[in-house]
């Protein structure tokens, strides 16, 4: 299971960190690709570039930066929490390694093979992964996490519809079975082999975070005698948790601090540092710490990376996470009793040629560089470009261009009145409604400049009560489907499986847009399909929906940005791309040292 | 007396009641539930409909109400919806690093005041009084975040003199040890609030000592030749204290309280900062508890301050 590393140390900009509190389907973390069709103008290295000879014994400090406390659920199947991920990742590994395109591979706690006429998984444990407490990992530790996902008492909310695609798990779910029929121990508990059986095999399942079956064990020997009820507040999991990675929990604060030294059981090689501190650092005091060098990784808000960029004695690192802001249109209502979107041909909105001059007329590229020192840039697909099979980079996207937009308008029958502004084709007076949430000072900004290029192709477009909405006031209004939004801009954070089903299929409750075009599920379908096995073919089924959502403009992409840490030059071998410690890769955090006891300030 | 605490205290329980009610409609009204935001596209719509109605969020809300007053009788204030742990054990965590706080500051809080006021008031219009008004001045018009921000960049980030976070450190161990390093973190943040807040207890004392000075009783004990010292400590000061004695009460029961904006800025997790983030995370249970908390804190504060003015003042009764 990749974790959310990266992504809790950054304020994510307009990106709503939804599906960072889950981080066993999602990563933010990513490689830096250098080669943007983007034109951004900042770039920054993924890795530390470090040539020094380690020191023995060092002690490294790892800065947090968020507002709250971490809650301290030290379980991957229970916690919920960025920050508990982001702290857990030093001893909490995946099971699973995984190369640059996020495709597992062979050489982790265990291996995984797929095998799509039988339906199965067959997971391998290495003989050598033993839990910090020197017992071994053993298949009982595999199948007891899916038990702690799935049984009703531990309140986990992990457990998720793709998962029920394994067989059996649905039925233990609801009490009507004590055991998981089609999860299967070939050679007993104590093996080392477990054998998933799934209903229906999906092209997804050979990349990381696809969410069809889980990436993390859960100690077996160790948590059994915990009722499930109990096991959220249990001591075994707040304050002594065992994990199988390159180190282990040795002292904790509540809510602020961590102390981890090195696991003595690690499968992998030996790490290299005596201790990792990790703290919570306040997002108010963040800039300050970078400033006096007082942590050797933290992350930069990138409202603040101004007022620290010349700091000595750091490098600045970072990635392009798997994210992306977006502008999209209210077409239509949530059907609870279909538990589908359901699509209105005559709202408001539900005109291509108007969502196309919308998206023309904004100045993205000019706000980006404004407004966010160009650590924004526009991305031109709702598939961002570290997937890089699957994203299209021939796509044009929207580039500002105020006259094509009002040339679209003029065809469509958007006449401009008397006071400049346009009316419906049916001659109706049009005031279009956006919303959005504050997540970074200078968001107001930017949509109030959105707003005058509207103005000048001739639309009245009006910010929902002026300003920006509360986050809670905002996503209550676009899950009830308010009749005061007609479009409004968010953000999405990505899973490492590139499928968009889950976002945009016409059962999705979070498609707040709530788009059912029949022509986009067939080519959602497409992507999960059976002949998507072949990979040329998802390549071309991803080609393909990304020009269709281009053409009809439901959802515009808008931009992506990057996310930076602040590194002492004293560290060695940490990064941020996905095969680095940042990107919670398997035994990466083994590698990690220090060149020098103390940090470094020039 | 005993009969009318006792009526006070039997009081405080339909004030209490009416506190709860109020407070619990106001929080289910805000928009947004804890799960706002919690839930990834992954889930599936039923899947949250199950989670909603697993926590009892979509019963009606006198049904919710009567369920968390029926278990709160019981001592159990639920479950944190952020933190998955009951509400008891966080509330009381967090109460244990807030009081090492108060306490300190408070302490320091009457040692810097009451020396200040007495001179203020004794050498009315002198040098010293003058830059006593001053500080006075300063300490009440600039808000107090702005101290906490500059002392925390000045002796935190500059001079490394003390932690810029935190309740104590990670690597402290043994009694002494965690004692001394939870100390240390609460110097800074101690020492600022206790000098943000001596402004009150000043001018009371001030005015007080200045006016006393004009009693015909004063008058009467200097005329009849009583030294001049005994003058001012038993006549002067002792009425001078009554209106600082007359909030001793809710000081004690304050210090529960705790700072948000000191919490906020020195990221130490007390009450305020727990306070805080509960509202903004929706935590309901959390929340409803600290509230009905600080509201039956303040009732026993005002509760203890008569008794207290009552002890200090023959001249009061509580009847």
């Amino acid at each position: 299971m990749k974790k959310a590393t990266v992504a809790g140390l950054v304020t994510l900009g307009s990106v709503l960190a939804v599906t960072l509190t889950a981080c066993g389907n999602s990563n933010s973390n990513s490689a830096s690709s250098s080669s943007s069709t983007s034109a951004t103008k900042i770039s920054f290295p993924a890795k530390m570039n470090n040539t020094k000879s380690s020191v023995s014994g060092g002690n490294l400090t790892y800065g947090l930066v968020m507002a709250t406390s971490f809650k301290g659920i030290f379980n991957e199947e229970l916690s919920t929490d960025t920050g508990d991920s982001t702290i857990m990742q030093f001893g909490a590994e995946p099971l699973f390694k995984t190369d640059k395109n996020y495709k597992i591979i062979d050489g982790g706690a265990a291996n995984l093979k797929l095998d799509q006429k039988a339906k199965t998984a067959t997971i391998t444990i290495n003989p050598k992964a033993k839990w910090s407490d020197g017992q071994p990992v053993v298949a009982d530790d595999v199948v007891y996490a899916y038990k702690i996902l799935a049984n009703k008492e531990t309140q986990s909310q992990r457990y998720t519809d793709s998962l029920q695609n394994i067989v059996g798990l649905a039925d233990y779910h609801t009490g009507k079975s004590d055991q998981i029929s089609g999860i299967q121990t070939p050679d007993g508990g104590t093996g080392k082999t477990v054998v998933l059986h799934f209903q229906v095999m999906k092209p997804g399942m050979a990349y990381s975070g696809n969410g069809y079956y889980w990436e993390a064990a859960a100690p077996y020997h160790y948590l059994k005698d915990v009722p499930f009820k109990d096991l959220q507040s249990s001591p075994k999991i707040r304050k002594n948790p065992v994990f199988f990675g390159p180190y282990k929990l040795n002292k904790l604060v509540s809510g602020q601090s961590t102390e981890w030294v090195p696991n003595e059981y690690y499968y992998g090689a030996k790490p290299k540092l005596k201790s990792i501190t990790a703290s919570v650092v306040s997002p108010n005091t963040a800039p300050s710490a970078i400033k006096s060098h007082s942590y050797d990784i933290i992350g930069v808000n990138n409202d603040q990376y101004p007022n620290v960029k010349n700091t000595k004695g750091v490098t600045f690192i970072g990635n392009k996470p798997l994210s992306y802001s977006y502008l999209a249109f209210k077409v239509g209502k949530w059907d609870d009793k279909k538990g589908e979107n359901v699509e209105d041909k005559n709202a408001k909105m539900n005109d291509p040629k108007l969502r196309q001059a919308i998206a023309y007329a904004m100045n993205i590229d000019q706000v980006d560089q404004k407004f966010y020192h160009d650590l924004n840039f526009r991305v031109n697909t709702l598939i961002p470009e570290n997937f890089t099979k699957y994203y299209d980079k021939s796509a044009k996207g929207f580039p500002y261009n105020l006259k094509k937009a009002e040339d679209i308008l003029d065809k469509a029958g958007y006449k401009k009145g008397k006071d400049g502004y346009r009316t419906t084709p049916k001659g109706k007076k049009l005031t279009i409604t956006i919303a959005s949430y504050a997540t970074n000072s200078a968001k107001e900004a930017a949509i109030k400049n959105y707003i005058q290029q509207w103005k000048k192709i001739g639309l009245d477009v009006q910010l929902l009560n002026g300003r920006l909405t509360e986050p809670n006031s905002f996503y209550d209004k676009l899950q009830s489907d308010s009749k005061d939004i007609d479009m409004y801009i968010a953000g999405w954070s990505l899973s490492s499986e590139a499928s968009p089903n889950d976002l945009y299929n016409p059962k999705a409750p979070f498609n707040y847009g709530r788009m059912n075009n029949p022509e986009q599920t067939k080519l959602l379908a497409d992507i999960d399909s059976q002949k998507a096995f072949n990979d040329s073919y998802r390549i071309q089924a991803f080609k393909k929906w990304q020009e269709w959502m281009n053409k009809e403009a439901y959802v515009v992409p808008m931009t992506n940005q990057w996310s930076v840490s602040a590194v002492n030059n004293r560290v060695k071998d940490y990064g941020v791309g996905v095969t680095d410690a940042g990107g919670a890769n398997i035994g990466a955090w083994a590698d990690v040292s220090v060149t020098s006891n103390s940090l470094q300030t020039k | 007396m005993w009969k009318t605490i006792l009526r006070r205290v039997l009081l405080m329980i339909p004030q209490i009641i009416i506190l709860s009610l109020f407070v619990f409609i106001l929080a289910k009204m805000m928009p947004g539930d804890p799960f706002t935001g919690l839930i990834n596209p992954q889930t599936s719509a039923s899947q949250i409909a199950q989670i909603r109605q697993e926590a009892g969020l979509n019963d009606p809300w006198p049904v919710q109400y009567f369920r968390w007053v029926g278990n709160a009788l019981h001592g159990n204030f639920g479950l944190s919806y952020q933190f998955h742990k009951p509400v008891i054990d966080l509330i009381s965590e967090r109460a244990v690093n807030t009081l090492y706080l108060a306490v300190f500051s408070v302490i320091l809080t009457y040692l810097i005041s009451i020396p200040l006021g007495i001179w203020a008031g004794r050498y009315q219009g002198s040098l010293i009084d003058n830059s006593i008004q001053f500080y006075n001045f300063v300490s009440i018009s600039v808000p107090s975040f702005v101290w906490y921000l500059l002392a925390i960049a000045l002796f935190g980030f500059v001079w490394h003199i003390f932690p810029t976070s935190g309740s104590v450190s990670v690597q402290a161990s043994g009694f002494i040890g965690v004692t001394l390093s939870r100390l240390y973190h609460i110097i800074l943040p101690g020492v600022l609030i206790a000098l943000m807040s001596t402004a009150g207890n000043i001018q009371y004392l001030r005015s007080g000592i200045i006016d006393n000075q004009l009693e015909d009783y004063v008058r009467t004990a200097r005329s009849k030749g009583v030294p001049e010292r005994v003058v001012f400590n038993k006549h002067i000061l002792r009425n001078s204290l009554l209106p600082i004695a007359a909030f001793f009460g809710n000081v004690i029961t304050g210090l529960l309280g705790g700072s948000v904006f000191a919490e906020t800025i020195f990221s130490y997790p007390g009450m305020g900062k727990l306070f805080i983030d509960s509202v903004q995370a929706r935590d309901y249970s959390v929340m409803t508890a600290l509230i009905v908390m600080y509201g039956f804190l303040t009732l026993l504060g005002n509760l203890l301050s008569d008794i207290i003015m009552s002890i200090v003042d023959p001249r009061i009764r509580i009847d």
